[in-house]
């Protein structure tokens, strides 16, 4: 019947469904392998590369790891993590060779240390380091016809320019820089080794009267003009800040006087002044922010009037934009720099390798002591020429015997030595300090070799500054006219009030920036 | 032995060498808006810096410590729980949890319904809305080279050795150890959060302050569905034998409906 | 509009005849306009992706398409099973003239539902996967199987009124298997109704404790369950609009008293729920969720309760809003778990989610397809009118008409 036909139906057929197809069902899973656990390689990534030092079973160990930090606010420095390969350059350079990276105990606290020197760019085989390009704030100015675009060009960078331009490393194109200045719309070109020149005539003033004791300052006298090297010893010997020369670096004296000597002389208002350095450095670019360097404004009591130096631009910045602006630079003529501010002497310009600031400061100091001229023999100073880390050099000075000098290149060596001078071991009256291997001729703003950094191309670059130097007319920074003029227009004498204002400086200790590192060999990591 | 990182944050400098590691090894897509971001801003924007193409992210908390402005940088990527909720919840096996510890994703097998972001605890997934075939991102752990007895590539460069991998038994009892040694935070994010992670934490500033749920639950969680799930089939025959039952005793003798 | 299909043997003679018939009206181009345009949007989605069509982001992977397409499509759809249960199971007669279209607005509901999750899903071509690649842990394993099968099982439910008017052979099969098919047809909606609830069981910590409880699936089963009678009334009221037929007063008042029975239940669980859970003081807080969570109680479920069992639910009128009040209470439950219920905790960080303008156009698009394709058999399937109603159409040999003709 029909309902008994419904009640069998739905038993049976339905026990029948529900069994035949769970049967089916499972069957054919396990065959389909459903039921087998996952593998690593069904995982999606995972088929990239990383450097073969890192691809070693779990904890055996490695030279190098990893890269160094690198704060989106550094005004020097900035990376591009797409080119970063992780090979470990920046830290080898950053840890071994500056002993910045790694000298403190973590935690960190707000920033990590960095003295800018830009070392990791050069020994960045990627180019994914580089430096913070202000190049568009400077065609910004040059492009604004009420502005008065000022430039000064480092010693250094007319013997690099030219490697951006397929010249031989070395190549001295300091009138090919001047005219391609001039052709990208600067209306003034000045030449930082005047105020190398400068520099010389404050630091010397301040270490004759460090010696003599009319300046209440210790000695060893350290030089000052390094930016990377003053913030260094901010970080890590700030008790050694007293030593330092209150002198300050070249490019900041020669900013501060383009706005108010320059400004005063040749009748142009201060506040439309754009003053821009070519530097081979990137520490610099952290240098001319610091927010004691802006004397100009303090000395005209007028805050519209911006810092000292607006912009620093690096050598392959000043090249790029040569670059940019379709100038064919090899073809450019000699051109010579702007008066007032543009004539320096050979001791200025071999400011740019280690060991040049204190054989042009050897040269005047004996002139300042004695009255005399320097003898020849301080005119090729070899014991402090050259690639050799620490240099010492005894000089004779009639009626004072030898002076001591040091000169140091890279700062694990100034470590070293700051470490000597911290245990009473320090018998020299003066020392150059410079952040980077070799001096600026291998800054931070330098050109990139295509191989690394070496002492090879080091020595090209030194020896093409020696090279203008001895066939300079005037090697001695004293005897640079201009420096006369301004000391009789407008400075009156070294370590006058308007130098002090001007030309001087002061530091700050950055110890508590960090918690320092407790034991030598303790690594971080 | 299953596998873990350790992750000590006092001790990361934010150099972003694992980032890059993650973006080498999983062949990872740059973006140009996301290059241009910092730690500071991924730490702030909802996603937490983490993208379909960006796998992990370090993330930097400014905040005051012992009256002192500190920074401390985050890494944060898939926390490869010991019971995956995303495991449990995808309905088709696209994520597996392997016993070396990686908990992976198979986009072959995922249909889409990204009910595995709904129920991450610690909001990790990422989806690849602008894709036309979309799948579901996160960090897979290196799953290839903890297979082959490698570290993951962000441990492998970490320089200060912030991020370690290693047997999670045992960093976790190293964690433990560095708690008392340096005086953290009394906590190892991980060690019971979601019932346990691979990925733990140490850390000598709040956890709270630095984004980390810290009220997750401490029960794994797919306990709280494994009951429902295995009642089903139970539920859904009985209550079929009842209906059965019902319908039977209520269409005896009665002529069938149409 | 009238379209004719004619069956051709193999050897050219005719075997049958059958009238089409779809009346358009305004509304219905309306209906028209909207599913076009969703059409257009689907199309572009499968192309461009979710991200081009949709607001959702990583913050929001779930927004308008599953919580109205799915969560709310299927507790709206939930009408078919109640009916199956209690007309055909428990052999309640009297309810048996809303049985058909009850079951058909079931039916088109889970079509949509099903159609709309294609859309929604990311890798739509993947869908079979969990057919052999069993996640069994996961409650989104049973919706899914249970959804997928249970529309299959409607649609050879279907088949048995459709093999009415055409492939006539196929009838008497299908009639044999209609009470099995019934009996898994009220088992599977019980099981996927209550895990939908679930589903959000998961996401421990991230939904406000006013809609998160052990108790979700039974909240989301009473609910679906109640719900039915609510959209029979609507659903019945409207069509009847349409296609001139009423359905009796008081087979609708029987049916609300049932639901407002399975709501007074609810109610109770309800309340015991939140003693337990000592979630009183977050339903009177006053924010957001406390306000939204007393209104879907009171203007969903109380007042509705006070409908059915007052002389209220003699009238049309009384009917009526029990309908459109029940509803609204379970569409605002629905969107309150997801939205409501967890914007606070996925906001937390910045995020925000407002359904894209081509998320509406798609969702209200699903809805439009279901009523046009509802409207069109209930024109020309025997749904409504059961008991010898006056629209049985006409399949008799037309002589003289060989081709298919539209008019």
């Amino acid at each position: 019947m029909a309902s008994k036909a419904v009640k069998n139906l739905s038993r049976r057929s339905f026990l029948k469904f529900v069994g035949g197809t769970a049967g089916l069902v499972g069957i054919s899973l396990n065959l389909t392998g459903c039921g087998d656990p996952a593998t690593a390689d069904e995982a999606i990534g995972g088929n990239g590369w990383m450097p073969t030092q890192y691809n070693a079973p779990g904890n055996w160990p490695t030279n190098v790891r990893g890269r160094v930090p690198i704060d989106p606010a550094n005004p020097a420095i900035v990376r591009d993590d797409q080119k970063c390969i992780l090979c470990g350059q920046c830290i080898e350079v950053c840890e071994r060779i500056q002993s910045v990276f790694g000298n403190y105990e973590l935690p960190i606290k707000k920033d990590f240390v960095c003295v800018n020197c830009g070392q990791c760019i050069q020994w960045c085989p990627s180019g994914a380091i580089s430096e913070r390009d202000d190049i568009n704030k400077v065609f910004k100015a040059l492009a604004d016809p009420n502005v008065t675009v000022v430039v000064q060009t480092a010693p250094a960078t007319r013997i690099g320019l030219g490697e951006e331009f397929g010249m031989p490393v070395g190549t001295n194109v300091q009138g090919k820089q001047v005219a391609a200045l001039r052709k990208l719309g600067f209306d003034v070109v000045f030449d930082t080794n005047f105020t190398a020149d400068l520099t010389i005539m404050e630091e010397g003033t301040e270490l004759v009267k460090r010696v003599t004791g009319e300046l209440h300052h210790p000695i060893p006298q350290m030089t000052s003009c390094c930016p990377g090297w003053v913030k260094f010893v901010e970080y890590f010997y700030p008790e050694l800040i007293p030593n330092l020369s209150s002198a300050k670096s070249p490019q900041q004296m020669e900013g501060a006087l383009i706005k108010t000597y320059f400004a005063e002389k040749k009748e142009v208002d201060p506040k439309k002044i754009f003053s821009v350095s070519i530097m081979p450095c990137t520490a610099k670019k952290f240098e001319c922010q610091r927010p004691e360097m802006n004397s100009a404004s303090k000395e005209l009591n007028d805050s519209n009037v911006s810092p000292d130096v607006d912009v620093v631009l690096t050598t392959r910045e000043l090249a790029r934009m040569i670059k940019r602006a379709g100038i064919d630079f090899a073809s450019l003529p000699e051109e010579e720099y702007d008066k007032l501010m543009g004539t320096g002497t050979g001791a200025g310009v071999i400011f740019g390798t280690t060991g040049g600031v204190m054989e042009a400061a050897v040269r005047s100091a004996y002139f300042l002591i004695t009255g005399q001229q320097p003898p020849a023999a301080l005119w090729n100073l070899t014991p402090v020429r050259g690639m050799q880390g620490v240099k010492e050099a005894a000089v004779n000075i009639p009626g004072v015997g030898d002076v001591k000098v040091a000169v140091i290149s890279g700062l694990a060596n100034a470590r070293k030595v700051m470490d000597q001078m911290k245990a009473g071991n320090a018998p020299w009256a003066f020392m150059e300090i410079m952040a980077c291997p070799g001096g600026c001729e291998y800054g931070g703003g330098q050109p990139r070799a295509s191989s690394p950094p070496s002492d090879e191309d080091r020595n090209r670059r030194a020896a093409s500054l020696y090279n203008i130097d001895a066939k300079a007319k005037l090697r001695n920074s004293h005897d640079n006219p201009e420096i006369k003029q301004i000391y009789a227009d407008f400075l009156t004498a070294p370590m006058s009030e308007k130098a002090e204002e001007l030309l001087h400086t002061h530091y700050v200790s950055r110890a508590d920036d960090f918690i320092p590192k407790k034991s030598e060999d303790k690594k971080i990591f | 032995m299953a596998k873990g990182v350790l992750v000590d944050i006092p001790k990361c400098i934010g150099c972003e060498s694992c980032s890059v590691a993650c973006k080498l090894w999983n062949e990872l897509e740059w973006d140009e808006q996301e290059k241009n971001k910092t730690a500071v801003d991924r730490a702030k924007e909802p996603n937490n810096g983490l993208w379909p193409e960006e796998w992990t992210s370090i993330n930097r908390f400014d905040l005051e410590k012992d009256g002192e402005s500190v920074a401390r940088y985050v890494k944060t990527q898939c926390m490869h729980c010991e019971d995956p909720a995303c495991v449990s919840s995808c309905f088709s096996k696209a994520f597996q949890k392997l016993p070396e510890g990686p908990v992976i994703y198979d986009q072959s097998l995922c249909v889409g319904c990204r009910y595995c972001m709904m129920a991450c605890p610690f909001d990790i997934l990422r989806y690849e809305w602008k894709k036309a075939i979309p799948g579901v991102r996160k960090c897979q752990m290196c799953a290839t080279r903890v297979a082959n007895n490698q570290e993951t590539a962000c441990t492998s460069v970490c320089p200060t050795g912030a991020i370690t991998f290693g047997d999670r038994e045992e960093l976790l009892a190293e964690a433990k150890k560095r708690i008392k040694e340096h005086g953290y935070v009394d906590r190892v994010f991980g060690e019971k959060e979601a019932g346990g992670t691979s990925w733990l934490y140490i850390s000598d500033t709040p956890f709270e302050q630095m984004r980390f749920r810290t009220d997750v639950t401490t029960k794994p969680l797919p306990s709280y569905t494994e009951g429902y799930m295995k009642a089903t089939p139970f539920v859904g025959v009985g209550w079929a034998a009842i209906l059965a039952g019902l319908y039977v005793y209520n269409n005896k003798g009665k002529e069938p409906l149409d | 509009m009238e379209l004719v299909t004619t069956v051709l043997s193999k050897a050219g003679a005719k075997k049958s005849t059958v009238k089409w018939k779809f009346k358009m009206t305004p509304m219905r181009w309306v209906f028209a306009g909207i599913a076009a345009a969703a059409i257009a949007v689907i199309l572009v989605r499968f192309v461009l992706g979710l991200g081009a069509t949709t607001n959702l982001n990583d913050q929001w992977p779930w927004g308008l398409w599953i919580s109205f397409d799915v969560l709310l499509g299927v507790a709206l759809a939930g009408g078919g099973y109640g009916t199956a249960l209690i007309v055909y199971v428990l052999r309640r007669d009297k309810f048996y003239p809303i049985a058909r279209s009850a079951m058909l607005t079931s039916l088109l509901g889970y079509i949509v539902v099903v159609l709309g999750l294609l859309i929604e899903v990311g890798q739509w071509f993947n869908f079979w996967r969990p057919y052999v690649s069993w996640g069994h842990a996961s409650v989104l394993f049973e919706v899914f199987w249970c959804i997928s099968c249970y529309t299959v099982i409607q649609i050879l439910e279907f088949c048995e009124v459709g093999t009415e008017k055409v492939f006539k052979g196929a009838h008497k099969y299908l009639k044999k298997a209609m009470p099995v098919m019934l009996i898994i047809g009220i088992t599977l909606p019980t099981l996927h109704q209550s895990s939908l609830g679930q589903l959000f069981y998961l996401m421990v910590g991230k939904v406000n404790p006013l809609w998160w409880t052990a108790f979700l699936p039974v909240f989301f089963l009473l609910s679906s369950f109640f719900v039915g009678a609510g959209m029979i009334v609507i659903e019945s009221t409207l069509a009847g609009k349409a296609l001139n037929h009423k359905v009796e007063v008081p087979v609708l008042r029987g049916l609300v008293k049932i639901s407002a029975g399975a709501m007074i239940l609810y109610l109770m669980l309800k309340i015991t729920d939140m003693v337990v859970r000592g979630t009183f003081a977050n339903a009177f807080a006053f924010d957001l969720p406390g306000i939204m969570f007393l209104c879907e109680l009171f203007f969903g479920v109380i007042i509705p309760i006070i409908i059915a069992f007052s002389s209220l639910s003699s009238t049309r009128k009384g009917l009526i809003w029990f309908g459109i009040l029940t509803v609204s209470g379970v569409v605002m439950n629905r969107f309150d778990v997801l939205f409501t219920g967890m914007g606070k905790y996925l906001n937390q960080h910045g995020g925000s989610y407002v359904p894209a303008l081509s998320e509406f156009v798609v969702s209200l698009g699903l809805v439009s397809i279901a009523c046009l394709a509802y409207l069109f058999i209930a024109e020309n399937f025997n749904i409504l009118g059961h008991h010898g109603s006056e629209h049985a159409d006409d399949t008799e040999i037309k002589a003289g008409k060989y081709a298919s003709t539209a008019k």
